[in-house]
């Protein structure tokens, strides 16, 4: 299939995304969570454990999850749709969101991974239905925010910034 | 894949920077972050082997401000240019918004610059994008190496599909901010 050039998420669905992201963290009891999408950019964070190191760890974990789909791929599996990450204090568990978002719940030892297993299949399953309305509205949405104005702002902003 | 979130006021955009091993990519990435205004940029990311090659990608966030309401944001990354890491450029690739295509200008270099593009083309249509209707410049790095091929020859043999191309001497800083300026103008003329 065709990638998508864009995706536009309108303030209806980042509620209902952080809504689930929100009730996911505090039903695992995890430390945060985050949903990034596979390109690695960042779209909603919950919890205060990640938020400032949000734009390294989405394109870091981005990188990790589709690398890993590659091993995948080398050692004959379908695919791998999750990682988890291991440490002394914190864990982090990550999952696919359809083939576009990635879910990473970030959790330390009072919580269980057989929790977190469970409770981030069914949060993706609600992601993945926000992805599809998500999906449907980007081009009706999209015109309203990338018009002649802002392109023309965009160029000069670029060619300000951008120079020797 | 570009991000537009309406709620937060925030647009994305994944900017990658393609080509050999020794070609330059990370050069250009560290001239932007040690030349620009620090209020612009992120914290630059290098996961790198023990001799300073790249293993999985660079990393560098850059922050436009406000631009009529929106937080506009461009994220560089690079690939790890030496052959063996092929499925690891294809991770990074994905999502991808523009490329930029650095080739090293070394007549040596040449056999291997046109691999790389050509392994481009396969990993492109690999992630389901088509290479001519994508946003995409070459840049035509170290101009000033005695062994440089002219640049109509360049042209000729590895910009087939005519897009946009920059001279550079990326060490230093020569051509990498217009080819920034190039390619961030025409991921965005393609939002």
């Amino acid at each position: 299939m065709e990638q998508l050039t864009n995706l536009v998420i309108s303030d209806r669905e980042l509620a209902f995304i952080s809504a689930a992201l929100n009730k996911l963290m505090n039903d695992t009891n995890a430390t945060s969570v985050m949903l990034i999408d596979k390109s690695g950019q960042v779209i909603a964070t919950q919890g205060t454990g990640v938020r400032r190191n949000a734009t390294s760890l989405g394109a870091l974990l981005a990188g990790a999850f589709s690398s890993s789909r590659h091993i995948a791929e080398l050692l004959g599996e379908k695919d791998f749709r999750t990682i988890f990450q291991q440490g002394v204090k914190e864990n982090i568990f990550t999952t696919m969101v359809e083939e576009q978002w990635l879910l990473v719940i970030v959790f330390d030892k009072l919580t269980h991974i057989g929790l977190v297993k469970v409770l981030s299949k069914k949060a993706a399953d609600e992601m993945g239905r926000i992805l599809e309305r998500v999906r449907a509205d980007t081009t009706r949405t999209k015109s309203s925010v990338i018009n002649v104005q802002f392109r023309s702002s965009v160029e000069d902003t670029i060619d300000l910034l951008f120079r020797d | 894949m570009a991000l537009i979130n309406i709620a937060t006021h925030e647009i994305h955009c994944k900017i990658v920077y393609y080509g050999i091993g020794y070609c330059g990519k990370t050069t250009n990435l560290q001239y932007v972050f040690k030349s620009i205004n620090p209020k612009a940029r992120g914290e630059m990311l290098s996961i790198a082997t023990e001799t300073e090659r790249t293993l999985f990608f660079d990393f560098l966030p850059l922050d436009l401000g406000t631009v009529h309401g929106f937080r506009t944001r461009f994220h560089l990354y690079t690939v790890p240019g030496q052959v063996l890491y092929e499925r690891t450029r294809l991770a990074v690739l994905s999502g991808a918004d523009g490329i930029v295509f650095v080739v090293d200008s070394q007549a040596e270099k040449f056999e291997e610059n046109v691999q790389s593009i050509a392994e481009l083309e396969v990993n492109m249509r690999r992630i389901g994008k088509d290479l001519g209707n994508f946003p995409f410049i070459m840049q035509w790095n170290k101009r000033d190496m005695p062994s440089a091929l002219p640049v109509n020859v360049l042209e000729r043999y590895l910009n087939r599909r005519r897009v946009p191309s920059f001279e550079a001497i990326a060490c230093d800083g020569k051509g990498v901010f217009a080819t920034l300026r190039a390619i961030s103008k025409n991921v965005m003329a393609h939002l």
